[in-house]
C-alpha cells in the first residue's frame, strides 16, 4: 500500500487542458475529458483540476465541462478556479466534485472559507496558496494565477486558512512550476510544520523520487504533479502517464 | 448508388458483395485475391534477396542522417504494427524519432503501450496534439457528410505532421507500418481520400462551423514536392522482413510489455466505435472481413477460421454501449442528433469536391499505372508468362 496520495494536477484554460512553466507559457495538451478518462483507467486515486484563467479574467467556473468530467471520473475530483461565492461552491459540489479549492478568493475573503466549511464540511474545502520567491529568496503569496503579489507570508496565510476551516492546503510553488527539478521542500516544510491539516506539495516534481523528498523533508501528506504526468522524454512530448503501484511503493512505502 | 446485386462470397478469401465493386471470375475468385497476389509479388521482398536489399536500405537511411540527430521518423499509435516498427528499426541500428498524434481519442492502453515501447527501446518522442475544438468540428462534419471516410482527417493529419517533422529535423526517411501481409486487402469503395485535402476542406466548408486554423494539412502539390524536391521516402519496412503479425505480437508482449487491446486499430476509442458500430450499421460492411481475407491469403489463418471469426461479435456489447455514450457526449451531440446522422443516406467522395474526382488526377494516375498495366498485359499475352 502506498500511504501517500499522489495526485495529477490538471490545469484548464476554460475548456482547454494546458500546462505552464512558472505559471506562464501555457502549452496546449488537448481535450481534458480524454485526459481524465485515461487517468481514470490508470486508477488514479484523486485528481485536481484548476482553471488558471477564471479568476484572472473574472470568469465563473465552466460548469458544463466540470459536470462532464466528473460524470466520467471514478476518482474524487477537486476543482478550483473562479469560485467566489458559497452558492458557486455548493453548485460545484452538486455537480459531483468532492472538494472545492479556494485560491485567490480565500486569501482575500476568509469569510467565504468559513461559510464553505460550515456548509460543505471542512473535508470538502481546500485552500490553495500560490507561492513565489522574490529575488532575495523570500516566499510571498501571489493570487490571480500568479499575476498579483499580495506580499503576504505563506505560513501566516496557511494558519489563517486553517483557522477559518479548510480541510487541507495545497502549496503550489510558482518558481518551481513546470521545471521538473524538484519541489521547494523548505517551503513545504515551513507550512506543514505550522498547521495540522494535511499539506499537498505541488510545483516542480520531475521524478517519483521527488515525491519522497516532499514527504520526508517537506512533511507533505500528499503530492501533486503536472508535467510529470503529461509529458514524456526530453522533448516533453504530450503523453498521459502515471507510475504503477509498485513504482510508487518503491519510493513511498507506508511507514 | 451501386445497384443491388445478389449475395456472393469469394471461394478463396472471404470478401463478399458488401464491397459493391467486387468482381468474381468464373471460378468464383474475387479481384481482391488477385490484387493480394499482385501486391505480394511487387511489394514484399522475396526471401533470397531480402537480406542484401535490407542492408542496402539501412545503409542508405543511416547515410542520409549522418549529420543529424535522427536518421528516420516513425509514427507511433500504441498498435501492433507501429510498435513492431519501433522494435525493428532499433534492431536494425537506426536512430529514429517517434511521432505520435493525439486526436483526443487515445485509450489508456494506447498511451501506456507507447510509453513502455519508447522507454524500453530508448526512442525519443514528439507529440502533435490536435486542437480538440477544431478536430471535433471536422469529425462532426464528416458524420454530417455521411460518407464512410470519417477517419480520413486523422490519417491525413498524421501524414502532414510526419512531413513537417521530417523537414524540421532534416530527416529523409519515414518508416511506416503499412504492410501487405496483414493489410493488402481493403476495397477502395470502403475508404477514400487520405491524401485528399480538397475533399477534407470541402466537407468541412459545407458542414463545419469552427475555422480550421491549426489542423495539419498538405495539398497534392506539397505532397509531390516533398517526394521529388525534398526527397522524402516512405518505407514500408514490414514488407522488407518476414512479417507475421501473431509472431510480432508475441515479441512485443514479451520484450516491451506491450498489451493487446482487442481489435485492429482499437487503440483509438473513436476508431473502435466507428469500425464496430457506424460502418457495419450505417454502411453495411465490416472491416474485419478485409483484414481476415488478407490473413487467409497470407496463410495465417484458414478460410474456415476466418468465417468463424466473422461470427464473433465485432465488439463486446457492453463496451460498445459505453463507447457510444462516450462518443455522443464527447462530440457534443444528443442521442437524437446522433440517430439522425446515422439515418442519413450514405454518400461517397464522389458527392463532394475532391482531387479524386478531378480529371487531372485521373489522367496522372492512369499515366502512373500505364507501365504496369502494359507489363501485365504483355506478360499475359506471352505464352507461359502468366503464373
Ligand atoms: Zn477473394
Amino acid at each position: 500500500m502506498v500511504g501517500t496520495r499522489v495526485i495529477p494536477c490538471l490545469l484548464l484554460c476554460g475548456t482547454r487542458l494546458m500546462k505552464t512553466v512558472k505559471f506562464k507559457d501555457a502549452r496546449y495538451l488537448g481535450d481534458p475529458r480524454n485526459a481524465v478518462r485515461i487517468f481514470n483507467d490508470k486508477e488514479v486515486d484523486e485528481l485536481v483540476l484548476l482553471d488558471i484563467l477564471a479568476t484572472r479574467e473574472g470568469k465563473a467556473p465552466v460548469e458544463e465541462l466540470i459536470r462532464e468530467i466528473v460524470s466520467e471520473a471514478f476518482m474524487p475530483v477537486a476543482y478550483g478556479g473562479g469560485i467566489t461565492t458559497l452558492a458557486q461552491a455548493k453548485r460545484i459540489v452538486q455537480l459531483g466534485v468532492e472538494k472545492v479549492i479556494l485560491c485567490s478568493a480565500a486569501i482575500r475573503d476568509l469569510e467565504l472559507v468559513r461559510q464553505c466549511s460550515a456548509d460543505l464540511g471542512a473535508q470538502s474545502v481546500v485552500g490553495c496558496i500560490d507561492v513565489n520567491r522574490n529575488m532575495l529568496g523570500k516566499a510571498e503569496v501571489w493570487t490571480h494565477g500568479g499575476t498579483v503579489n499580495t506580499k503576504q507570508d505563506p505560513v501566516e496565510v496557511a494558519k489563517r486558512l486553517e483557522d477559518s476551516g479548510v480541510g487541507e492546503i495545497i502549496v503550489n510553488a510558482i518558481h518551481r512550476d513546470g521545471l521538473m527539478k524538484g519541489y521547494d521542500t523548505a517551503l513545504i516544510k515551513s507550512i506543514s510544520s505550522a498547521v495540522t491539516v494535511p499539506v499537498v506539495a505541488c510545483g516542480g516534481a520531475g521524478s517519483i523520487e521527488d515525491f519522497r523528498s516532499a514527504v520526508d523533508a517537506g512533511g507533505a501528506s500528499a503530492v501533486a504533479a503536472g508535467s510529470l504526468f503529461v509529458y514524456q522524454g526530453k522533448f516533453k512530448a504530450v503523453l498521459i502517464n502515471f507510475p504503477t503501484q509498485s513504482e510508487l511503493e518503491s519510493v513511498l512505502q507506508t511507514r | 448508388m451501386h445497384p443491388v446485386r445478389p449475395y456472393q462470397i469469394c471461394t478463396r478469401c472471404i470478401m463478399d458483395t458488401s464491397d459493391p465493386l467486387i468482381e468474381f471470375n468464373s471460378a468464383g475468385i474475387c479481384n481482391h485475391c488477385r490484387g493480394y497476389e499482385h501486391q505480394k509479388q511487387t511489394m514484399v521482398w522475396d526471401e533470397e534477396t531480402r537480406e542484401t536489399r535490407l542492408q542496402a536500405l539501412v545503409g542508405a537511411i543511416r547515410n542520409s542522417g549522418k549529420k543529424h540527430e535522427f536518421d528516420c521518423l516513425i509514427g507511433v499509435s500504441g498498435g501492433v504494427d507501429s510498435t513492431y516498427v519501433a522494435y525493428q528499426v532499433k534492431k536494425l541500428g537506426l536512430r529514429p524519432l517517434a511521432v505520435h498524434m493525439d486526436n483526443g481519442w487515445n485509450s489508456e492502453l494506447a498511451v501506456s503501450n507507447i510509453k513502455k515501447t519508447l522507454d524500453t527501446l530508448e526512442i525519443p518522442l514528439d507529440t502533435e496534439v490536435l486542437d480538440w475544438e477544431e478536430f471535433k468540428d471536422l469529425q462532426l462534419a464528416f458524420l454530417k457528410a455521411s460518407t464512410p471516410d470519417s477517419e480520413i482527417p486523422t490519417d491525413h493529419a498524421i501524414t502532414a505532421v510526419l512531413m513537417q517533422r521530417a523537414r524540421q529535423h532534416g530527416i529523409k526517411y519515414v518508416i511506416m507500418g503499412s504492410n501487405v501481409s496483414s493489410e493488402a486487402i481493403m476495397p477502395s469503395s470502403w475508404s477514400n481520400g487520405i491524401r485528399d485535402w480538397k475533399y477534407i476542406k470541402s466537407v468541412h466548408a459545407r458542414f463545419g462551423t469552427v475555422p480550421l486554423r491549426s489542423f495539419p494539412r498538405f495539398t497534392l502539390l506539397q505532397f509531390i514536392f516533398s517526394r521529388t524536391v525534398y526527397g522524402l521516402r516512405w518505407v514500408n519496412i514490414l514488407d522488407s522482413i518476414d512479417y507475421d503479425k501473431a509472431r510480432a505480437m508475441k515479441v512485443i508482449e514479451d520484450e516491451l510489455g506491450w498489451v493487446y487491446y482487442g481489435g485492429k486499430h482499437y487503440e483509438s476509442i473513436y476508431t473502435r466505435f466507428f469500425q464496430s458500430y457506424i460502418l457495419p450499421r450505417k454502411f453495411g460492411y465490416d472491416k474485419r472481413r478485409a483484414h481476415l481475407s488478407t490473413l487467409v491469403m497470407s496463410g495465417t489463418i484458414t478460410r474456415e477460421g476466418a468465417l468463424k471469426a466473422m461470427e464473433e461479435p465485432i465488439c463486446e456489447e457492453g463496451l460498445l454501449r459505453q463507447d457510444k455514450q462516450y462518443v455522443i457526449k464527447k462530440l457534443g451531440l444528443t442521442e437524437a442528433e446522433f440517430e439522425e446522422l446515422m439515418a442519413r443516406a450514405p454518400r461517397t467522395i464522389a458527392d463532394y469536391p475532391a482531387y479524386e474526382n478531378t480529371l487531372l488526377l485521373r489522367v496522372l494516375r492512369a499515366c502512373y499505372r500505364l507501365p504496369r498495366t502494359l507489363k501485365a498485359a504483355l506478360s499475359k499475352a506471352s505464352p507461359g508468362g502468366a503464373a
